[in-house]
């Protein structure tokens, strides 16, 4: 399989904060790709380098390069706004719109980018809450206020309002951690399924959900990237001592 | 540190060293059993009665653990090797009661050709050396006190099958030709199984399933 | 002390803290209902038809109306809101949408001693910046009242910006909208209800200045007659005509504080229906 990233002696800061240390690694396509390690390890920080979202803090700051299908998304002349159209992103706490119907909410990124043919819109909105399996439970009420759905919901939304845009990647930080357990099943089901399309990176700090989700494994420790390796090799069998403490509980 | 599971793990811990000592006792008794004039077909069936029901308790016990703490890494693989490990010693204790039958059908070999009575010892001692050895490398979780184990179990199989030349060689009564050669097939079970223990612990420690035989 | 003794001192506590409440309550709005009384009693008699249809009157001359001080406020205010409030609206977005730029803090201070300054000196500005060269005019008055309405415009549109939590921003960039798309629909339209409260409210506020109104387009008599020229002002009038010797003035000065109030209570009723939860 092909590297959707490649990511090379990243670094980042908040201000003079150094958050993350000289990571390089390689992201599968078309694969979950779950990153773990305590907290204030860097991990939130880490996906956010990858759609460019981290700049937007003020004195927020990035070295290295991220190559996105070959591309550098730091190089010269690269358009945020673009890459962020590319890879879409969705945050621990459900944010659904609330002055935007579940309609609206899930067009808001191509409402907002131009698109006004209401068959195309039609078309795209029931495909992607479909895609997020949300379609079959809002079909009749796809007028009502985005923030009048339940936690689950509302987190699925989100999900149909970034796959909306067709992205290519889909970057969850800590998606289920506000959820209960049966919504937490329901989009664990759904990350799954959207790996068949899309190149999935998790950030999760429940080290059951990284193993029951993805299929390669990052664990970074005070931001630096310890171990990188298939989910079943890291379970089973890690290389690294600091790993191997994590993932037995003796830290985090 | 110490964890919530840690004390599963060392209850695990403590039930396998206890069939250990079980197993290596059941395979002394009966081994002695093939020399001398005492009948211990009773009390061996006892100890293997005893280990086949540790056995299932581990079993149970692993299988809690699991359930409840979804462990990874090398806890994971301690307890899957654990289970394993459990069976094995039960095995010492069933093929003892099998050596044990063998000496009340057959009468021992202690009335049999002398080569036959020094090979068999010879044997024994090996086999019961490879039992201590499972035994100290699990209390250790020492890998390279297991890999030792290899070099002994090679010198059993090469006794096993010298032994069966022989008989095919020497004419000896039937009775001896066939309690001797049902002693040592078990007696190289044994030494199997110890290897095996041996292959598991390695695996608990390193992760790296090797064969050592 | 016993257990049912100390529980109902806990009551008798409770109750007198209570009726303070209230007492206090009812201090309060005594100022309130007896200013409406007092103007609804004096001012009803003179709103009728000729009150709306009629140009104040002369001296001497007989009954009259407020007509053209209705127009003469509305043109004015209006014209005042349409430079004030975009300049308000902006300055707002950009203390709140743009706070770690170097010049926010600047902005922000000087829109802080902005709104301090009393109106009778923003007046007196506008009187030396316009009147010395175009004369009294509704142009002068209206940037007077346009100086007075910004400082509240941003300060309240700020703060309803800053109530939109930071995730919904966050949400719009991580879909590829830009910065400028995502604060002029998600923040603006998720603090519309705020936003437009503020507005409303400086246009109340501005309606009732009287005295940066005097000194930039004086008393007048007649119909709107030009941006350069003097308007009619419902708020001046009444405070010229109040202390006049005229029984019908006086009149009329109650029916304009009538029309006044019950233009800041329609714009209160305004917001309130404006806003009303859609869901």
């Amino acid at each position: 399989m092909a590297h959707k990233f490649e990511i090379e002696n990243l670094n980042a800061w908040f201000g003079a904060r150094q958050v993350l240390k000289n990571i390089s690694m390689k992201i599968e396509e078309n694969a979950v790709t779950a990153i773990i390690g305590p907290s204030g390890c860097g991990k939130t920080t880490f996906i956010r380098c990858l759609n460019r979202m981290h700049e937007i803090t003020p004195g927020a700051s990035v070295s290295g390069k991220v190559l996105f299908n070959g591309l550098n998304i730091y190089g010269n002349g690269v358009d945020p706004v673009m890459i962020r159209r590319k890879i879409g992103m969705v945050f621990q706490k459900p944010n659904p719109f609330p002055m935007m119907s579940i309609y609206d909410n899930v067009l808001a990124g191509l409402k907002l980018n131009g698109v006004k043919d209401k068959k195309i819109l039609d078309v795209v909105a029931k495909q992607s809450l479909e895609l997020a399996n949300l379609w079959d439970e809002v079909k009749d009420d796809l007028n009502k206020s985005g923030a009048s759905l339940s936690g689950g919901q509302q987190q699925r939304l989100c999900i149909a309002r970034a796959l909306a845009v067709n992205p290519e990647v889909l970057l969850m930080d800590e998606p289920c951690s506000a959820l209960d357990p049966i919504a937490t099943a329901k989009i664990e089901t759904l990350i799954r399924k959207l790996a068949e399309n899309y190149t999935v990176v998790i950030v999760t700090h429940n080290m059951q959900q990284a193993a029951r989700v993805s299929d390669y494994i990052a664990f970074l420790y005070l931001g630096e990237l310890i171990e990188y390796g298939q989910t079943k090799q890291i379970f089973e069998n890690p290389k690294h001592e600091l790993t191997e403490r994590y993932l037995t509980g003796e830290f985090g | 540190m110490s964890r919530i599971i840690d004390s599963g793990l060392e209850e695990l811990s403590a039930i396998l060293h206890k069939m250990g000592e079980l197993g290596y006792r059941a395979v002394l008794t009966a081994l002695t059993e093939c020399f001398e004039d005492k009948e211990a077909y009773n009390e061996v069936r006892e100890i293997s009665d005893i280990l086949v029901s540790m056995a299932y308790h581990v079993e149970d016990k692993a299988f809690e653990l699991i359930a409840r703490f979804q462990p990874v890494a090398s806890d994971l693989r301690t307890i899957k090797s654990y289970m394993k490990i459990a069976y094995d010693f039960a095995r010492f204790g069933r093929y003892a009661l099998d050596m044990s039958y063998t000496n009340q059908k057959f009468g021992g070999i202690r009335n049999c050709e002398t080569w036959m009575i020094s090979h068999v010892k010879e044997m024994g001692e090996k086999t019961l050396k490879m039992i201590s050895l499972s035994i100290a490398s699990l209390r250790s979780h020492n890998s390279q006190l297991a890999e030792k184990v290899a070099q002994t179990e090679r010198e059993i199989d090469k006794m096993y099958f010298d032994l069966l030349d022989k008989l095919i060689k020497r004419a000896a009564t039937t009775k001896c030709t066939v309690s001797s050669v049902l002693i040592v097939r078990y007696l190289e079970r044994i030494a199997d199984h110890a290897t095996y223990i041996c292959e598991s612990i390695i695996y608990i420690a390193t992760g790296q399933k090797v064969i050592l035989r | 002390m016993r257990k049912m003794d100390y529980y109902r001192f806990r009551l008798i506590k409770d109750y007198a803290a209570r009726f303070i409440v209230y007492l206090s309550l009812t201090v309060a709005l005594i100022p309130l209902f007896s200013i409406l009384y007092e103007v609804v009693q004096k001012g009803i008699s003179t709103i009728n038809i000729d009150f709306f249809v009629n140009p104040t009157p002369t001296v001497g001359e007989k009954g009259g109306g407020a007509a053209n001080a209705i127009q003469g406020t509305l043109i004015t205010i209006g014209l005042a809101s349409l430079i004030g409030i975009p300049i308000g609206l902006m300055s707002g977005v950009f203390l709140s949408e743009y706070s770690e730029h170097k010049l926010s803090v600047i902005v922000r201070f000087f829109n802080d001693v902005l709104s301090g300054i009393p109106s009778i000196v923003i007046g007196v500005f506008a009187y030396a910046l316009i009147v010395r060269s175009i004369g009294f005019s509704v142009i002068a008055a209206a940037f007077a009242l346009a100086i007075i309405m910004i400082p509240t415009v941003t300060r309240t549109t700020e703060e309803a910006l800053k109530l939109v939590p930071l995730s919904l921003r966050e949400a719009a960039i991580a879909l590829g909208v830009p910065r400028w798309k995502t604060i002029l629909t998600i923040v603006l339209r998720g603090a519309k209800k705020a936003v437009i409260t503020g507005i409303l409210l400086s246009i109340a506020k501005i309606s009732g200045e009287s005295a940066p109104v005097l000194v930039t387009m004086g008393y007048w008599r007649w119909w709107f007659a030009g941006l350069n020229r003097p308007a009619a002002n419902l708020a001046l009038n009444v405070f010229v005509f109040a202390v006049s010797p005229f029984e019908n003035w006086i009149a009329l000065a109650w029916g304009s504080a009538l029309v006044l109030i019950l233009l800041v209570l329609g714009i209160n009723i305004a917001v309130k229906i404006f806003t009303r939860e859609r869901y």
